[in-house]
């Protein structure tokens, strides 16, 4: 004879947020990712505190110390110095504020406006939401180092106005994935029983929609947050974005290319340092779509 | 379908307007002289001055001035480049095809590779060698490209000594201009050392095209390992197991054609990354592109330059996206319906 239940059993019983750690920490590259993200956030973070020299203090009595762990270098100087006598180690730590800290940034400034314009386009009906997804459609078919050009040709180079760029490129995508996930939302049948409730477009926005796709959000965002590192590094590395003395890792290699005989750890690592932090990003990303999955599974 | 196709028209017509403004625009939004972004010329004397604000309808209103440019644009004047004082459309007739080989090598690549994969990982999701072409394909997807090819020059070029870093064939070899690509350039040209010039053309196109290859490759493993997963749970291949079929019979006639759909749409939405990371493999390769001319030429402040490119490279990017959409939805009945 089947039992009635009131409540579920206590597997399903837990809030959702806590499933899907449970699903994410039974992951381990998912788990090594989230400690390598928290680590460069801290140190995106507590650079300047942590440094053991002035990243940018050209010192000429140490021009280009190989790192600690070949027999010329100095314990003081771990990765060595460079060409100007800066210590690399300082730079590496500060260049996460750069590489990794401005991406955070870039990321959030695109999830915040594509979260404005992608429930503009996903509540409206008619013109107003296909005139918004048609020029959307021609902002993602540029390319985003063609984009990131144009707006160094108009403002010239630097950070901050690469940051505009990538915030740029990145926002189409941020757009069509919110408003595809609202249209979904709007079509289940908790939505009409709301509105049928009396709810206002505000209401079914606030209380329904936004609590059901920050998830989703979430992992859109991780895959935006790894473009975005590659694209600032890379336009670093190009010249279009960090200029010279700023310790931006795509940058620290440009300048280390010319001496990649004679000192090939400043191209080895600051590329090492990029390639893990996307690394962990991408990681938390793939297990965050995992865990949703197996949640959504049980 | 007709009507799908209208709609796409009509779309695709919207979009280039859209982009003719935006390149029409940057005429006046770049630093100095309008005259001079816009006809490429750096000194003007003042009758000539006089001559093509006339021409260029640059005294009367602003959509008198889009008009005129339209015309322009159509009937092939497209200004001078600052650097070189030659045609832009000249110059990109010569260096566009350049860009396009390598794009096409690197996505050719990552079909035969990325899908054979993504499929042999979908086989069997929790085993040992899923697990590795998974960790394979999410660090290909995280490598920096340009710290990759300087890897990739450093072991094959410098190291070993295999491969030449940059250009797209040797100087000694004098291959004429017809059709832009290189390869099928040589086998057009009826010279005695083909052979030879052939295989010097692949040494210099194997590195470029790997290291472009490895995003979109490991993307098609990613999405179609996804995608084979997801069709393998759906009931039509339940509906088909249950009739007797064997794993391969299911495989090929349902689940490989279903699973296949989503990455041909993927193409064109991975196309606009792809020419970005274009544009930095042949900066890094000294690859006679568009993207290599289009960086020289920020630094160059070529702004008539950048001005051609953002045209030709969106177009590039626009027709390849419909393409694949119609494609997809021409494959897809079920698109249609939307």
């Amino acid at each position: 004879m089947a039992r009635f239940r009131l409540l579920p059993d206590e597997q399903q019983a837990r809030s959702p947020l806590l499933l899907l750690w449970r699903e994410f920490a039974r992951q381990h590259s998912a788990m090594s990712g989230l400690v390598l993200f928290i680590l460069f956030f801290l140190l995106a973070l507590l650079s300047p505190l942590l440094t053991p020299h002035d990243p940018y203090l050209q010192n000429d009595a140490l021009l280009l110390i190989a790192p600690s762990w070949s027999e010329q270098g100095l314990v003081q100087y771990p990765f060595g110095t460079d060409d100007l006598g800066r210590d690399m180690f300082s730079r590496m730590l500060v260049g996460a504020r750069y590489t990794f800290g401005i991406a955070l940034i870039t990321v959030v400034g695109a999830l915040l406006i594509g979260l404005l314009l992608g429930v503009l386009a996903g509540m409206s009906k008619g013109v107003k939401s296909s005139a918004l997804n048609h020029v959307l459609d021609l902002a993602l078919t540029i390319p985003s180092l063609l984009l990131a050009i144009i707006i160094v040709a108009i403002l010239g180079p630097g950070l901050i106005n690469t940051l505009w760029a990538i915030m740029l490129a990145l926002l189409p995508q941020f757009v069509h994935s919110i408003r595809n996930a609202i249209a979904e939302q709007l079509n289940q049948d908790y939505v009409t029983a709301y509105r049928l409730d009396g709810a206002s477009n505000w209401q079914v926005l606030t209380r329904l929609i936004l609590p059901n796709i920050w998830e989703r959000l979430t992992v859109t965002a991780t895959m935006a947050l790894s473009t975005a590192i590659l694209d600032i590094a890379a336009l670093g590395f190009l010249g279009l974005g960090a200029q010279a003395p700023t310790a931006e890792w795509g940058a620290i290699i440009a300048d280390s290319l010319d001496l990649i005989y004679v000192a090939p750890a400043g191209v080895a690592l600051p590329g090492l340092l990029i390639f893990t932090a996307v690394l962990s990003v991408n990681l938390v990303g793939d297990g965050l779509r995992n865990a949703m999955k197996k949640r959504r599974e049980n | 379908m007709i009507l799908y196709l209208l709609r796409r028209l009509f779309l695709l017509v919207f979009v280039f307007i859209a982009l003719s403004i935006l390149a029409f625009s940057l005429g006046y939004l770049f630093p100095g002289n309008t005259l001079q972004n816009f006809t490429g010329m750096t000194d003007i004397s003042a009758e000539l001055a006089t001559q093509l604000t006339a021409e260029y309808r640059l005294d009367s209103g602003y959509i008198q001035q889009y008009i005129a440019y339209l015309q322009r644009i159509f009937s092939g004047d497209w200004g001078l480049s600052f650097a070189s004082k030659q045609p832009l459309l000249q110059e990109i007739k010569i260096l566009l095809p350049a860009t396009l080989e390598l794009a096409a090598y690197a996505l050719l690549v990552s079909f035969f590779v990325g899908i054979p994969l993504g499929i042999i990982a979908a086989i069997k999701p929790e085993g040992i060698v899923s697990r590795i072409i998974s960790a394979l394909a999410i660090a290909g997807y995280s490598i920096p490209i340009f710290w990759w090819a300087l890897l990739l020059i450093m072991l094959f070029s410098i190291g070993l000594g295999w491969l030449p870093t940059a250009g797209r064939i040797g100087v000694l070899y004098e291959i004429p201009h017809v059709t832009g690509f290189m390869l099928a350039d040589i086998l057009l040209a009826n010279s005695q050392h083909q052979a030879e010039a052939l295989l010097n053309a692949l040494r210099h196109t194997l590195l470029p095209t790997l290291v472009l290859a490895t995003f979109p490759t490991t993307v098609m493993v990613r999405f179609t390992r996804d995608s084979m997963l997801d069709v393998w749970e759906q009931s039509y291949i339940k509906t088909a197991r249950a009739k007797g079929l064997n794993r391969a019979q299911v495989l090929y006639r349902h689940a490989l054609r279903n699973a296949l759909l989503p990455v041909i749409r993927q193409i064109g939405l991975q196309f606009s990354t792809l020419i970005t990371l274009a544009m930095i493999t042949e900066v890094i390769f000294s690859w006679p592109g568009i993207g290599r001319w289009l960086i020289d030429s920020i630094y160059q402040r070529n702004y008539p330059a950048i001005q051609a490119g953002l045209l030709v490279i969106s177009t590039l990017v626009i027709s390849v996206n419909m393409l694949t959409e119609i494609l997809h939805t021409l494959f897809n009945p079920l698109a249609r319906k939307r």
